[in-house]
């Protein structure tokens, strides 16, 4: 094993880690992304406070749902007047209204955006169904719909990348350790003429394989510890803070168990099976 | 760099060391099939048909996982030496020690007298690439009886050897046969053959011509 087969190494255990940290980065934004989704619920104008608190504590017993937060009317009237602070003429046509036009509102995330119809079958068929004034769901079901089927196509495309990837990497490094045993052949027939046996012969090209794959791991291990800390602030910046530097931290441990295993794994099999064709015949 | 279809021996029949161990040479112009002869009692080819019986088992019925302990009990000396480039001359020799199992103190006691009867003991700790052609074959011959063979088989020993390393050669077989070992020893040489005086075989496009106890090199 040489320079060569190790950075070759180097470079499909990084290449892997990678993965697994886009995915950790994926899935911190799409979490953004469903936090950005909820439905408002407008009850009627004759709603209390305390019935609207009864409605919320009986919202958020339901496992779909994740939080519920009350927008009073006057909440509603200050967020609009904040929305609109810079349009004057229709700030004007509110005072000129006189009256708070706004319906108090709750607002209801569920965990999952496909769960909101499942939210709406229950508000719809309960007592509260004389409470509720109007649901916006059905503006919003379209884009819901369009970002659950966006989410699971980057979760489904992401996975698929990932393993496509995967696979490319491993074959390239094994195919570098294979030359590298080519390397060795004339040597490894001199061992033969020899009557070395076979496990004789193998026996050092594995512990080279594991060596290499240990010194790769390693070595990938402390690149990509590196690169995380200094990249961090530029990756939380690009998806609103996702913090690579820390995400790498809290799982270093398991990190560098896999990285290493892997490495491990992937000279002593590539090892195994290189060295399998001069050992035949 | 043959044909598929070449026929490099043909009707190619011998018994060496019925009687005890012989010296025999097997003697031919390039192409007459000596080395494909070699590499048959290596079991390096298999005869399309025919057998080759050695201890009394046809060694093309021998299982690949069984081959290396066939070739345990026989010494090999090639032209191209056949030296492992990142062990010294002492770890060479060692190796076939190694692999038929034996003890460091075994290896420790035996290499070093090895050395002496090639008379490499001063360049024990040398890689192959700082020996001259003499030496490099010297220590392929004390590798060779390392594991102390039954049969020396040796391909063109002294063919990459000046007249004096070959002489040195041919007198360090001759030993090793005193010794009780069979020597095969394959070679175009035609000074080697004639100074011999011991049994020769003589090939020709892959068929025996001759078989002679005290033969000469005769084309």
């Amino acid at each position: 094993m040489n320079v060569a087969t190790v950075f070759v190494l180097i470079v499909t255990i990084s290449l892997i880690t990678t993965l697994f940290i886009s995915e950790g980065a994926v899935k911190h934004i799409i979490a953004q992304i469903k936090e950005k989704i909820d439905i408002s619920v407008y009850v009627a104008p004759e709603t209390s406070n305390e019935e609207m608190e009864i409605i919320k504590d009986r919202l958020v017993e339901m496992p779909e749902v994740q939080a519920v937060s009350i927008v009073s009317k006057e909440d509603a009237l200050e967020q609009f007047r904040e929305r609109h602070k810079n349009d004057p003429v229709l700030l004007e046509s509110l005072d000129i209204v006189g009256t708070n036009p706004f319906y108090a509102s709750l607002n209801i995330r569920a965990n999952d955006p496909e769960q909101y119809a499942a939210i709406l079958e229950v508000l719809n068929s309960s007592s509260l169904d004389d409470i509720i004034y109007k649901v916006d769901y059905v503006e919003k079901k379209t884009v819901i719909e369009k970002l659950s089927g966006f989410i699971t196509n980057v979760n489904t495309g992401g996975l698929l990348m990932a393993l496509a990837l995967g696979v490319v990497a491993v074959l390239v490094a094994f195919n570098t350790i294979r030359v590298a045993i080519y390397d060795a052949s004339k040597e490894i027939s001199i061992m033969r003429l020899v009557g070395a046996p076979n496990r004789f012969i193998r026996g050092p090209f594995i512990v080279q394989g594991m060596i290499a794959g240990a010194i790769a791991a390693l070595a990938s291990f402390f690149i990509l510890l590196l690169v995380s800390y200094f990249l961090a602030p530029k990756i939380d910046a690009m998806t609103n803070g996702f913090n690579v530097f820390s995400w790498f931290k809290a799982r270093a441990f398991g990190l560098f168990f896999v990285q290493l295993a892997s490495g491990i794994a992937l000279g002593v099999i590539s090892s195994l099976i290189a060295i399998r064709k001069y050992l035949t015949a | 760099m043959y044909k598929p279809d070449t026929v490099a021996l043909k009707n190619v029949s011998f018994q060496i060391g019925a009687n005890g161990n012989e010296f025999v040479s097997i003697v031919g112009k390039s192409g007459a099939g000596k080395t494909t002869l070699i590499r048959l009692l290596l079991r390096e080819e298999e005869p399309t048909s025919g057998k080759i019986i050695y201890g009394g088992k046809n060694i093309a019925e021998i299982k690949n996982k069984d081959l290396s302990i066939f070739r345990q009990k026989i010494g090999c000396v090639f032209q191209d030496y056949r030296l492992l480039p990142n062990k010294t001359v002492f770890e060479n020799v060692a190796y076939a020690m190694e692999v038929m199992g034996a003890t460091d103190y075994e290896i420790l006691r035996d290499v070093p007298r090895l050395l002496e009867i090639v008379g490499l003991e001063d360049r024990a700790k040398h890689f192959p690439l700082g020996l001259s052609g003499g030496e490099k074959q010297r220590t392929a011959i004390a590798r060779a009886l390392a594991v102390r063979p039954e049969v020396i088989i040796a391909d063109e020993p002294t063919g990459n050897l000046d007249p004096y390393h070959t002489r040195d050669i041919i007198n360090l077989l001759e030993k090793i046969y005193d010794l009780g070992a069979t020597v095969i020893l394959a070679t175009h040489d035609k000074a080697i053959i004639n100074s011999l005086s011991r049994r020769v075989i003589t090939l020709d496009n892959g068929e025996i011509i001759r078989d002679e106890e005290k033969g000469r090199f005769i084309l």
